[in-house]
């Protein structure tokens, strides 16, 4: 008798599935997308870290007019790895047009009065040009800082030559420390990777599963179905189970690729990392199996009470989007892993990357945690849709 | 054989069945008459074990559907007033999956789907996905999955609703036939003539309660009118018939 039932859950997980392969344009479009996203993080990765040791390579360039009138300064932005580039003198518009090209960070300008007042002792004006709205910020400042030191180092000597000490005019020294290492940069970089990582899980099994159950209440075919010598049980398992098989195939095959893409772009570069083995990746996807059975079971259960497919859809939009909310909030307030997380449908699951991508032992608990926090709510939704479908009130709206 | 016995039900201030009595017998086609809004549907829906009555008590071949509802729907075909196939799949793929959900195996469903395609003469459209199907290809369709598992009752929401002169022939052959077989069939019409033609027995329902049951003569001769038609209209009376 038991197995009876069992295979007629499976006649209809069969059936539902049949006709959700038939659907080839929703199909595609949902490939498309589980595939782009990896793509996507693989090719702007590789922007990211093409960009970042590229800068290290070449240095600032500074464009410098008038370079000769203080050759001292130059030697000095030479020592820092600032290439100077030196320019005939130019107009302001020639000058914004040469920012506009962002070949230089800035254009250093030497006045022709530069030498007079230098060696007559009066401040020498020195023009700095430069676009604020470029994002070479920390570059500039490395040239003003330059500039700053070259003043400081004429007035030292001045004030030597005078008999005064030159710490007199240093009441105050500040010296910076900036712990920002990229290392902590990139933790929050690749929070952000696997914070839609698993995204797909709810939204590739939204479109069978408002088919198989507001679909079919609107193609008025549900009431036959519910006539049928089958339980409720049977009937709402195999609509919850072909919807998931969807989720799970597309999350499993994201995450493998993913997982070939980052293993193969050098984050070391940029002090990223993501040292999952084969082993724990095969894990961190049988972990994310009940997530995509969750999402199944929710949309199954909210789509059925939906009388038609818009209806179902405009609901279950929400539904796609709260999953998201955790992993948002908890990276918005920085809050350090902590056990809770575990507990909480996919953020515990990106909660187990991120730990795992850091590399280390986490034990076994957090797996354990990710499967049955998905796991145990999944079974509690199909108990409910079960138990819902069979109630008068629904008999009576289908 | 159906037999039910002051069945009530309520939804909510609604009285949808009032007390509804009668006995449907193997071997003979009962009809199903009533107004627009007389329970017709709602008395089908607790046949099945879809609804619980609220009183009285339902007996399909000694089984009573709350109680066991898998054993009645086994043997049950119940074609419902509105029914959806699905577009994707085939005839032949609509009807094995509604024969397997019922425990027929491989050999027995295609040899069964054989058997009613010919009978209702939809070899045509066997291997053709539903979409676009005519209303009468798809109550032939309708008809077929009720019949694919020789349910021992039918219980059929005007059967013949957009049917072709030739398929209401098919269809009648079809019922004349599962009579012959000793089955036990309930069909809900609005077509008289269908009733003469085929029909044993007649119950009348209006307003949630049995009015009468008998043969259709025998319902003229009560009634003291010739024409079934009008003899309906007399027990129904005719304000409720309107509503």
């Amino acid at each position: 008798m038991k197995a009876r039932m069992t295979s007629k859950l499976l006649i209809v997980l069969r059936k539902e599935l049949r006709e959700t392969l038939r659907e080839k344009r929703t199909l595609a479009l949902l490939a498309l997308f589980t595939l782009l996203y990896p793509l996507m993080i693989g090719f702007m990765m590789h922007q990211l870290i093409d960009k970042s040791t590229k800068s290290e390579r070449e240095g600032i360039e500074l464009a410098v007019i008038g370079g000769a009138k203080a050759p001292t300064l130059m030697a000095q932005l030479g020592q820092k790895n600032i290439t100077v580039k030196d320019m005939p003198p130019m107009e302001e518009e020639a000058i914004g047009e040469l920012l506009r090209t962002k070949k230089v960070v800035a254009v250093l300008r030497l006045p022709d009065d530069f030498t007079e007042n230098y060696y007559a002792m009066r401040p020498a004006r020195l023009e700095v040009w430069f676009d604020s709205a470029t994002e070479t910020n920390a570059q500039r400042r490395e040239v003003t800082d330059v500039l700053d030191a070259y003043g400081a180092n004429i007035a030292s000597a001045r004030l030597l030559a005078h008999g005064v000490s030159p710490a007199a005019l240093t009441p105050i020294q500040v010296q910076r420390y900036d712990t920002g290492t990229n290392a902590s940069r990139s933790a929050m970089l690749i929070g952000s990777v696997i914070g839609i990582l698993f995204f797909p899980a709810f939204m590739l099994s939204m479109s069978a599963a408002v088919d198989s159950t507001a679909g079919e209440r609107e193609r008025r075919s549900l009431e036959v179905l519910m006539a049928q010598p089958a339980h409720t049980w049977e009937l709402v398992g195999g609509k919850w189970l072909a919807a998931s098989v969807l989720a799970i195939v597309g999350v499993t095959f994201e995450l493998v690729l993913a997982h070939v893409i980052l293993k193969w772009l050098p984050l070391e570069e940029i002090g990223m990392s993501w040292s999952l083995g084969w082993g724990e990746l095969a894990l961190v996807c049988l972990v994310t199996v009940p997530l995509s059975l969750l999402a199944g079971a929710l949309y199954v259960a909210l789509a059925m009470n939906a009388k038609t497919f818009k209806e179902a859809q405009t609901v279950l939009s929400f539904v796609m989007i709260a999953p998201l909310v955790p992993g948002l909030v908890v990276s918005m307030l920085d809050l350090k892993t902590a056990q809770w997380m575990y507990l909480v449908p996919m953020l515990s699951n990106q909660t187990l990357v991120k730990e795992l991508s850091k590399g280390g032992d986490i034990g076994a608990l957090p797996f354990l945690l990710t499967f049955l926090c998905s796991a145990i709510p999944a079974l509690v939704v199909v108990a409910i849709a079960s138990w819902r479908m069979k109630s008068e009130r629904y008999v009576l709206a289908v | 054989m159906i037999e039910v016995h002051d069945v009530r039900k309520k939804f909510g201030a609604v009285q949808a069945l009032g007390g509804v009595s009668f006995t449907a017998r193997d071997g003979q086609i009962t009809a199903l008459l009533g107004p627009n809004g007389a329970g017709k549907t709602t008395l089908l829906r607790t046949l099945v074990g879809l609804l619980k009555r609220d009183q009285g008590s339902i007996s399909i071949d000694g089984i009573d559907p709350e109680k066991d509802p898998m054993a009645v729907r086994r043997n049950i075909g119940f074609l419902t007033d509105q029914f959806g196939l699905y577009e994707r799949l085939s005839t032949r793929e609509y009807l094995s999956y509604f024969g397997e959900l019922n425990g027929m195996d491989r050999t027995l469903l295609a040899k069964r789907i054989d058997e009613v395609s010919e009978l209702l003469g939809m070899e045509d459209i066997l291997e053709r996905r539903s979409k676009g199907f005519s209303q009468g290809q798809r109550i032939k369709v309708a008809l077929a999955r009720t019949l694919l598992h020789r349910p021992r009752h039918l219980l059929l929401d005007e059967p013949s609703r957009g049917l072709d002169v030739m398929s209401t022939r098919a269809l009648r052959t079809a019922l004349s036939a599962l009579r012959g077989d000793g089955c036990c069939v309930i069909m809900a019409t609005h077509v008289m003539q269908e009733v003469t033609a085929l029909c044993e027995d007649v119950i009348v329902i209006a307003g949630g309660h049995t009015v009468a049951q008998g043969s259709p003569e025998e319902l003229c001769r009560r009634t003291g009118i010739t024409d079934l038609e009008d003899a309906f209209v007399s027990l129904v009376g005719t304000e409720e018939g309107i509503a």
